[in-house]
Order: structure tokens, then sequence, then C-alpha cells
């Protein structure tokens, strides 16, 4: 069992949980997941990790209120104990110095792009982040964000259409300076929608953009095959190549979104999930 | 129908005359309509008076050609002497000498082609019902609570990690506990059994019993660490430099292989492991009551002519798909499927096409599965495995309309322990290379199960890992 050590809200429906796993946190790095199962009855769930202490044995993460599981996670609190918890899965982010690195992140991403921050900014990159969000109250992590980059810009927008693509106008700009004051890399971290949309917006400018795929998952550790995803025409497992992706080479987008709303029903507590292209709804 | 033997004098039995019985007991099944309906065992078991009439059909030969054809070599002949003595906990002790796990061998070995093809009453065309009598024998035991323990050898003080709770795994950890090591067992999932839980449905192999059989080799003092995958928490070097003089390595074949056509990734598209691991090791048929949920259409197809595919098909129909066909590209005679579970399938109703093979799928426009394009196939030279190869016929194209497909064709080694140990010499298949004990190119590791044979047997890889277990057993009292 493992059990909860700390639990607080960052913003309506969204929570940051802090989880005793020393044999997760010994291994954690910037851009890997962990899955969890609440109960013998739960479902494995897959959670970004948002930060870990070795020291302690302890690993986060930030999850939003969508669904069954995550709904039942809100309701936990410190003392209470997650039955499983296996990680740190999939590869770790790339990480180098690249110079000017641009990030983007919505959701959840907000949280859990800040180790792969932190390590960009460990190899002297410059990191210019843009954080996406309804309204500056659910802007959670912003100022972590803010000490993790050298300048933090935030994109706010109504849910809905305004909001899928809010985090585009700032980059417009930035891109517009390109490659006068040049972007070297980009990471997204965030909706698939908001992925597409950013890789689409660099492919033309040729900046690597790394990108986090979330496909649905059940095992994570390459033996289901849920996950694939077609990376340059092969099939690859999120849960073991990736989760993160040369956001150019992901081909077929909309298969892969389709995929992930398989199980996207009425239960779904997220407004604004019902998203553009997706064959569900 | 009755029918008695009278043979002559027998090298088998010596010089008395033996009565054949050739009446070979059915074991009492599910009605196929009933079963179509739940996860419940199909096969109910033979009663205790079954059992007995069964076993008094054996002749006792002395030639042993029974226990050649077990790949563990249990001694059939001897336990089923005490079963005709009616002292079935002595029968009991005869089995576990040779395996832990004779709930799970009495249900899923493939007996027509191991040890009741080699029964001297096959000749005649009806085997002693072996598997039944194992399978009422665990049952038994299982019910009565009189777990028989073996007695553990004095503690050697050697540590030894197996890696994969699998069939192959599990041998090894009762063999080496067994004989005083002790033993740590690291499993990826959130539980034990490999394919025994993931894989294999409830209704051939009820999950409560591979439990049971877990726990006993639990309570030989093997420690079991679930959620711990290594090749990620720790590396084979790190197992080997810390505590361990010594690894079995017994991870499996779980890699799904895909048929690589256009639409594969469609909506709806599953590899068998993912809709099994969902029906099976998630309990997806108990949906809402366990989280996981699986979707299933109205017309399936499954893809592939083995035991994963037959069970692929027979969930489908349990989940409530209409129709279920199963594509297979040779036909019938070429099927790997074992013979029962393919003629149960065909009971509950599976269609079955054979010399067809896909090509692609299709979109409803919204990247859900809708149709797919097949090409018929022919069979032609033998292929390396001795088998007819089946070649497209051209011109001979045609689409199917389904709504879900179950892509059913094996699987290979999961590459992570290989890919984080460079020096474990591997196959272009990726299965660890072994000698014929289980010894890797790598000091102190030996491998047994799927991952050596690229997907086999639960008794193959129970076998495996009791020849591993006794090459280990040495290397440690040196
Ligand atoms: C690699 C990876 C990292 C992730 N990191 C985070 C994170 O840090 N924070 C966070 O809030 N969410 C994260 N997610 C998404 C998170 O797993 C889903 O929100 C969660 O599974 C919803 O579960 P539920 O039972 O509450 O909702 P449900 O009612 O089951 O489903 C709601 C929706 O969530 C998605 N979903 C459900 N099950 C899965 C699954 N097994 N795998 C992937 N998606 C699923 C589907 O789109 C589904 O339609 C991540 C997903 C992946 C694959
Ligand atoms: C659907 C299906 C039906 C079958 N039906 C039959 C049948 O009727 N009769 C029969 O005899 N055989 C059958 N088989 C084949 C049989 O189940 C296998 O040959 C057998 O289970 C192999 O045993 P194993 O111990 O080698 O591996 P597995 O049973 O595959 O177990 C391997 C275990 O290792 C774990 N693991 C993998 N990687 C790691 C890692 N890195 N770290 C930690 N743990 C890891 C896995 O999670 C798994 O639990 C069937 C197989 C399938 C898939
Ligand atoms: S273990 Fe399998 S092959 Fe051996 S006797 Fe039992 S059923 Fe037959
Ligand atoms: S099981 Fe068959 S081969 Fe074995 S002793 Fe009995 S009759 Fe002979
Ligand atoms: S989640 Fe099963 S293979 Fe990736």
């Amino acid at each position: 069992m493992f059990p909860i050590v700390a639990h607080e809200e960052l913003a309506p429906n969204v929570h940051r949980m802090t989880v005793k796993a020393s044999v997760v946190a010994e291994k954690a790095q910037p851009g890997q997941f962990v899955i969890l199962i609440t109960d013998e009855k739960g479902e494995r769930i897959p959670f970004t990790i948002s930060g870990w202490d070795a020291a302690r044995g302890t690993v986060d993460f930030v999850y939003i209120e969508v669904g069954k599981t995550t709904r039942q996670l809100g309701a936990l609190r410190p003392g209470d104990e997650l039955a499983h918890f296996v990680g740190p899965l999939g590869k770790p982010a790339e990480v180098d110095h690249y110079g000017h690195v641009v990030a983007v992140a919505s959701g959840y991403g907000a949280a859990a792009i800040l180790p792969v921050l932190r390590a960009l900014k460990e190899k002297e990159n410059r990191i210019t982040t843009i954080l996406q969000a309804p309204d500056r109250e659910r802007a959670f992590c912003a100022e972590e964000l803010e000490q993790a980059s050298d300048r933090l810009i935030l994109a706010l927008g109504s849910p809905g259409e305004e909001m899928t693509v809010s985090a585009t106008r700032p980059l417009r700009k930035i891109l517009a300076n390109h490659p006068q004051n040049p972007v070297h890399r980009m990471v997204v971290m965030g909706s698939l929608c908001l992925m597409r949309v950013i890789s689409e917006m660099t492919r033309p400018y040729s900046i690597k953009t790394m990108v986090h795929l979330t496909p649905l998952m059940v095992d994570g550790t390459g033996m289901c095959g849920a996950c694939r995803c077609s990376i340059q025409g092969k099939n690859r497992f999120a849960c073991v190549h990736g989760p993160e992706f040369d956001g150019h080479e992901v081909d077929g987008w909309d298969v892969l979104m389709a995929r992930r709303c398989t199980y996207a029903d009425e239960s779904i507590l997220q407004q604004s999930f019902q998203c553009r292209g997706c064959s569900q709804w | 129908m009755s029918e008695t033997k009278e043979t002559g004098p027998s090298e088998e039995t010596g010089k008395k005359k033996v009565k054949m019985n050739l009446n070979r007991l059915e074991m009492p099944k599910q009605e196929p309509e009933v079963r179509r309906r739940n996860f419940d065992e199909v096969a109910t078991g033979y009663t205790y008076e079954m059992t007995m009439e069964e076993a008094s059909r054996c002749i006792q030969c002395k030639k042993r050609n029974c226990q050649q054809g077990c790949p563990v070599n249990i001694d059939i002949p001897d336990f089923i002497k005490h079963l005709q003595d009616g002292n079935i906990e002595a029968a009991s002790k005869v089995l576990k000498a040779k395996t832990s796990l004779p709930g799970i061998c009495g249900r899923v070995c493939p007996q027509e082609l191991q040890c009741e093809n080699s029964c001297t009453l096959n000749k005649k065309g009806a085997p002693v019902a072996i598997g039944r009598l194992e399978r009422f024998i665990a049952d038994w035991e299982r019910t009565s609570g009189a777990v028989s323990k073996p007695e553990l050898a004095p503690s050697t003080g050697k540590c030894v990690a197996v890696v994969g709770t699998g069939p192959s795994g599990l041998t090894v950890a009762s063999d080496l506990a067994i004989r005083g090591h002790q033993v740590t067992m690291y499993e990826a999932l959130h539980v034990a059994g490999g394919v025994l839980m993931y894989g294999i449905p409830e209704f051939r192999l009820p999950k409560e019993i591979v439990q049971r059989e877990v726990q006993y080799v639990s309570s030989l003092g093997v420690d079991i660490h679930l959620d711990t995958v290594i090749g990620i928490n720790y590396s084979l070097d790190e197992l080997l430099n810390t505590k361990y003089q010594a690894v079995y390595l017994a991870t499996g074949a779980g890699l799904p292989q895909f048929l690589r056509v256009p639409g594969e990734n469609l909506n709806m598209v599953y590899s068998a492991n993912e809709f099994l691991t969902r029906t099976n090791l998630m309990k997806a048929y108990l949906y809402p009551e366990y989280a996981t949920p699986v979707k299933m259409g109205r017309k399936v197809a499954v893809i592939g002519g083995g035991n994963v595919a037959m069970d692929s098909a027979r969930c489908a129909v349990r989940l409530g798909a209409q129709e279920v066909y199963v594509i297979y590209r040779r036909t019938r005679q070429e099927m790997p499927a074992r013979l029962e579970e393919v003629e149960n399938a065909e009971e509950e109703g599976i269609h079955f096409h054979f010399l067809c093979n896909p090509t692609g799928f299709i979109s409803d426009g919204r990247n859900n599965v809708s149709a797919m394009e097949l090409v018929r196939m022919k069979l032609g030279e033998p292929d390396a495995s001795g088998r007819r190869r089946p070649v497209p016929i051209e011109g001979s194209e045609y689409t199917m309309d389904v709504d879900t497909a179950i892509i059913s064709l094996g699987t290979s080694p999961n590459p992570l322990i290989a890919s984080t140990t460079p020096d474990l010499e591997t196959s272009r298949w990726g299965t660890v290379i072994t000698d014929e004990r289980g010894k890797t190119s790598k000091a102190r590791v030996w491998a047994g199960g799927d991952i050596v044979s690229g997907g086999a047997t639960v008794i193959s890889a129970m076998g495996e890992g009791r020849r591993a277990a006794s090459a280990m057993h040495e290397f440690l009292s040196q």
C-alpha cells in the first residue's frame, strides 16, 4: 500500500497529491509518469510526475477531476492509502543545452512540465513559458512556472473554442520574431488538441517541438498495445517509447484523439472536453 | 456405448490379463446457450464418483508411457494408483512432488499432445483423462483445506531473485524455496500470475485458483514484490550487485504483434493483449463494479488461430457481441489452438473463416473501424516450420463489415530488460538465448518460459523453470 502524505487543492477540481513510494522516487526523471490504482476494483490510471523527493521517498502529481477515478482521488485524505503505484514509467524527457526554449503548458501540464523546465534550466537554456488557462483562478502553478522560467506569459481564454487556442496568440508573436530572436526548441504539455495545433504552428519554422502524448493506457509497460501511436508511419508505444515525441513526426492525430476518447461519455465532468475532430461525439 | 477389450499378456502390464475399459468419461460442461452469457467456468469438473470411475480405467503400465509425455515428468501411474485406492491426499503429494500448480495444469495443459497422447490406452483411442484427474485432486485439496506442504530444507543463506510471476517464475521460486534458498519475486503488474491472470479467461481458469497457487508459493517463504518493473526500478545488474547470488528471468512474451496494415490503429481495433487484460485482469466484465471498461461492438472479427484468438472470441461473445468471426489465414488443420477450445468456441456460436487474411481496416469517417478488407489465401509450399505457407490469391480481395477487431497474432518478448542489459544475449526475435538448462550468456543469470521460447505453453514454461532451478541450485551449492 502507498500512503498519501499530502493533498492540496490548487484550483477548483485540481489537486496535488504526494504519495510515499520510495522505489519510484529513487529513479524518477523529468517527463516520466506513474500508474496508480486506488483500490482492488480500481482502474490503472496514468499521471505525470510533477515532483519527487528521493530522500523522503515521496512522489507528487497534479490531477484534474474528470471522471470516476480522479473524483475518487479527490475524496482521499493524507493518511489514506493507494492500493498500487508503479513507476517511473516511460522515457524521460530529452534535456540538453539548446539555447532559447519555448514551453507551452495547459491543464495538468502546468505542473507536470515543471521538472522538465527545471532540468532545462540546469542545462542553461533560456526559457519562455506560455501558460494557457481559462482564467487567473485556474492558472495554477503560475508562480512555480515563473520561477522555473526566464519569462512567463499568461494566455487566458474562456473555455471552449477560444481557450483551446489561446496560447497560440503569444506564440504567434514569438514566432514572428524568429529567427532574429530565435526559438531553438519547443516543449508542449497539455491537451492533445493544443499539442497538435502548436506542432502545426512550428512546423513551417522547423523548430523541434516535443509533445507529451496521452493515449489510453492499461499496463504502461509495453504489454497491451493500447497506447500505440503512429510516429513517422511506425507504431510506437507511448508508455515505453514515449510519452515524449517529436510533434512533427506524429501522424494520425485524428486517430490518436479518437482513440483517447473511446471511453469518453456522459460521465465526464470536465466541461469543454468535447473537442473538435473527436469521433465520439 | 460401452466397450471393453480383453488384451493379451502385454509388456506394459506383465503377465496378467487386463480388461481395457475404453469409456473415457466426459467432463460435465455448462450448456453453450447458458455459458455464452457468463464468465463462470465452462467445464465444471469430475465429481468424486466420476474421478474414481475414470481412475479405475488406468491399467498401471510398467513402461509409464504417460509419464514420459509429461514435460515435468509427473509420476502419473503412482498418483492414479492412490486415486484407485481412494487416497486423494497421497495422490496430491505425488502431484506436488513435480508441480506446484496442478489445478492449473489440469485445466490448461494441451494434454492431447502430451501425457494423454502417450497413454497406452490412446492407441485404442480413449486415453485416461489424466488432466481431469489432476484437476479433481487440486480442487479437492483446495476445498478440503488440507493443503499439503513439502518439507523445506534448512536455510542456505543464499538469495535469489525471480523476475516475473508467471508459471515459469512460480516454479523456480517454489523449487528453490524448498531447497532452502531465500527467494524474492518481482512483478511489474499489480497481481501475480502472469498470463494465467491477464490472458487466460476466468471461464477457462478461475482466477481464484491461480491466486491460491500464488499463495501456496508465498507460503513457502517466497517474497513477492508487485508493482516493480525490472529494467526500470532495478536493472538486472543492480539485482546481481546488491543482494542476489543468482537471478531467474521469466518475463514472458508480452509484446503484442500487429498486422502492419493500413487502418490498424483505428478506434475499436484492439490487440488481444489489451482486450484480454481489460476483460480478465481488470475484470471489465464486471463493470461498473470494477472500474475498468471494455467497449464491445456487435460484429467482431478476431484475427488469428491460436489459443489467444479462441479466448478473445469467446470473451467477445460473453461481453455481448452479436456475431463473432475468427479469421485465420490457413485451414482448420493448421490452427495452433487446442482442439477442445476450438470445439467449445464452435458450440458457443463463433464462426470460422479460413484461408483469408486482412489487408486493411476502413474507417466509418469518424475514425472508428467499420469494415475490414481481406484477401483469400491458398496453401503453398511448406515453410521452415513444416506448415504449408499461405499465399494470397490475386484478385480475390473482398470486404467484410465489422465494428470491432481483435488482433490475436501472438507475442514476442518485451525488450525492456534486454535493452537495459547489453551483455544479455538475445536472438533476432528478441528471445533470450540459453543452454538446455536455462543458463544465459550473462554470469549468474538463468531464464526460461516464454522469454526463451517466444510463446509456448504453461507446462513447458514450468518444465524449463524446473530444469533451471536444479541448475541454479547446483550453482548455489558450490
Ligand atoms: C502518460 C499520461 C500522463 C498523464 N498525466 C496526467 C496528469 O499528470 N494529470 C492528469 O490530471 N491527468 C493525466 N493524464 C490523464 C489521466 O490519466 C486521465 O485524466 C485519467 O485517466 C482520468 O481517469 P478517470 O477515471 O477520472 O476518468 P474516466 O471517466 O475514466 O475518463 C475520462 C477521460 O480520461 C481519459 N482516460 C481515462 N482512462 C485513461 C487511461 N487509462 N489512460 C489515459 N487516459 C485515460 C480518457 O480520455 C477518458 O475519456 C495522463 C495520461 C497519460 C496517458
Ligand atoms: C490468451 C492466452 C491463452 C493461452 N492459453 C494457453 C493454454 O490453454 N494452455 C497452455 O499451456 N498455454 C496457454 N498459453 C500460453 C501460456 O500462458 C504461456 O506460455 C505461459 O504463461 C508462459 O509463462 P511464463 O512464466 O514464461 O510468462 P508469463 O505467464 O507471460 O509471465 C511473465 C510475467 O512477468 C512479468 N514481467 C514482464 N516483464 C517484467 C519486468 N520487466 N519486471 C517484472 N515483471 C515483468 C509479466 O507482467 C508477467 O506477469 C496462453 C497464452 C495466452 C496469452
Ligand atoms: S502437467 Fe500437464 S502434461 Fe503433465 S500430467 Fe499434468 S496435464 Fe499432463
Ligand atoms: S495413464 Fe495410461 S499410460 Fe499411464 S499408466 Fe495409466 S493406462 Fe498406462
Ligand atoms: S499502455 Fe499497454 S502498451 Fe502502453
